[in-house]
């Protein structure tokens, strides 16, 4: 079979770490376009990504994971479309930390329906540990009431083995999709 | 999950406007100009109603955070200019480097437009815009 190549992306709001995850397990350099931040009421941090990141993961059999990182805010919302294109699943990160974590779940959700719609998204929520509330289960709650279902859990995108867990997550929900996808073909 | 933010005074403001209305009088050609922040906030534009300053500005912000991205890739040292030539018109995006912050303009100009001639007016417009925001 030949090595297949699957693009994926990771989206949520400014400064939830969709740079830093994509650096943590790429295996190849990353692509990053981060310029000075001029909006720090919306985060605090020096520099923000403008078009996208880009890295690559090698998995055993040959396949390669081409792994895309959206800019967060709003304004660059032509780049969620183009970035969009052709992406076989979405992994969104939520901060916890922020004031209303539930909006912004509920805004990159609605912004790649298509992929949580085909059941090809995970959802990981960071900063935990100092923010407990919401929880997982209003989180569930939030999607449900979208009429999507994915899979959320906690992570800290600076450790590896975190967006790796997301990243096999999501292959899995990927290829589930698919062999239903194929089913579904032969019974009609 | 976004945000409007007062990232110039209106001094430079109005000194943008300024270098703006100077470069479109001095080139016909030109049918528009944006100046905006580094990551995507308008400053000052010249623009026909039917376009969204915001929107370009963003968009400027990423084809030269994208264009940069490239040249650091092939090592081709920093960016300059961008140029999209398209069917009915061209489009120069540079970036304006200033003391305080770095700025990014961005030219639309009608297909009739000699890219040379336009090109050093913008850059003039440019270094004297930047030399006048440095000295305040």
């Amino acid at each position: 079979m030949q090595p297949r190549e699957y693009k994926l992306l990771f989206t949520g709001s400014m400064g939830v770490g969709k740079t830093t995850a994509i650096a943590a397990v790429s295996e190849i350099a990353p692509c990053s376009t981060d310029v000075a931040n001029n909006d720090r009421e919306g985060h605090a941090k020096a520099t923000t990504t403008a078009a996208l990141d880009y890295g690559e993961v090698f998995l055993e059999n040959g396949d390669r994971l081409r792994l895309y990182g959206t800019p967060g805010q709003t304004r660059f919302d032509f780049m969620w479309k183009i970035l969009g294109q052709g992406a076989l699943g979405v992994i969104i990160l939520v901060d916890n930390s922020r004031p209303d974590p539930l909006a912004d779940l509920r805004d990159y959700a609605r912004a790649f329906g298509d992929l949580l719609a085909a059941s090809r998204a995970v959802v990981g929520i960071g900063r935990t540990e100092s923010h407990s509330t919401p929880g997982i289960d209003d989180y569930h709650a939030a999607m449900d009431e979208l009429g999507y279902a994915a899979p959320i859990l906690s992570v800290d995108v600076r450790r590896r083995n975190d967006v790796l867990m997301l990243l096999d997550i999501l292959f899995h929900q990927i290829e589930a999709a698919e062999t239903t996808q194929a089913v579904n073909m032969e019974l009609s | 999950m976004n945000a409007q933010v007062p990232v110039t005074s209106r001094t430079e403001a109005a000194i943008c406007h300024m270098h703006i209305d100077a470069l479109t009088s001095m080139q016909p050609e030109i049918t528009g100009v944006l100046i905006s922040t580094i990551d995507g906030f308008e400053i000052a534009s010249k623009l026909l109603s039917d376009l969204s300053a915001a929107k370009l500005a963003a968009m400027t912000s990423s084809l030269l955070a994208l264009s940069g991205a490239m040249c650091t890739e092939t090592g081709s040292g920093a960016c300059r200019d961008l140029v999209i030539d398209a069917d009915t018109g061209r489009v120069l995006l540079m970036e304006l480097s200033c003391r305080k912050q770095d700025l990014v303009l961005a030219v639309l100009c009608t297909d009739k437009v000699t890219l040379g001639q336009v090109l050093w007016a913008v850059r003039d417009c440019r270094e004297a815009l930047s030399r006048r925001l440095n000295v305040l």
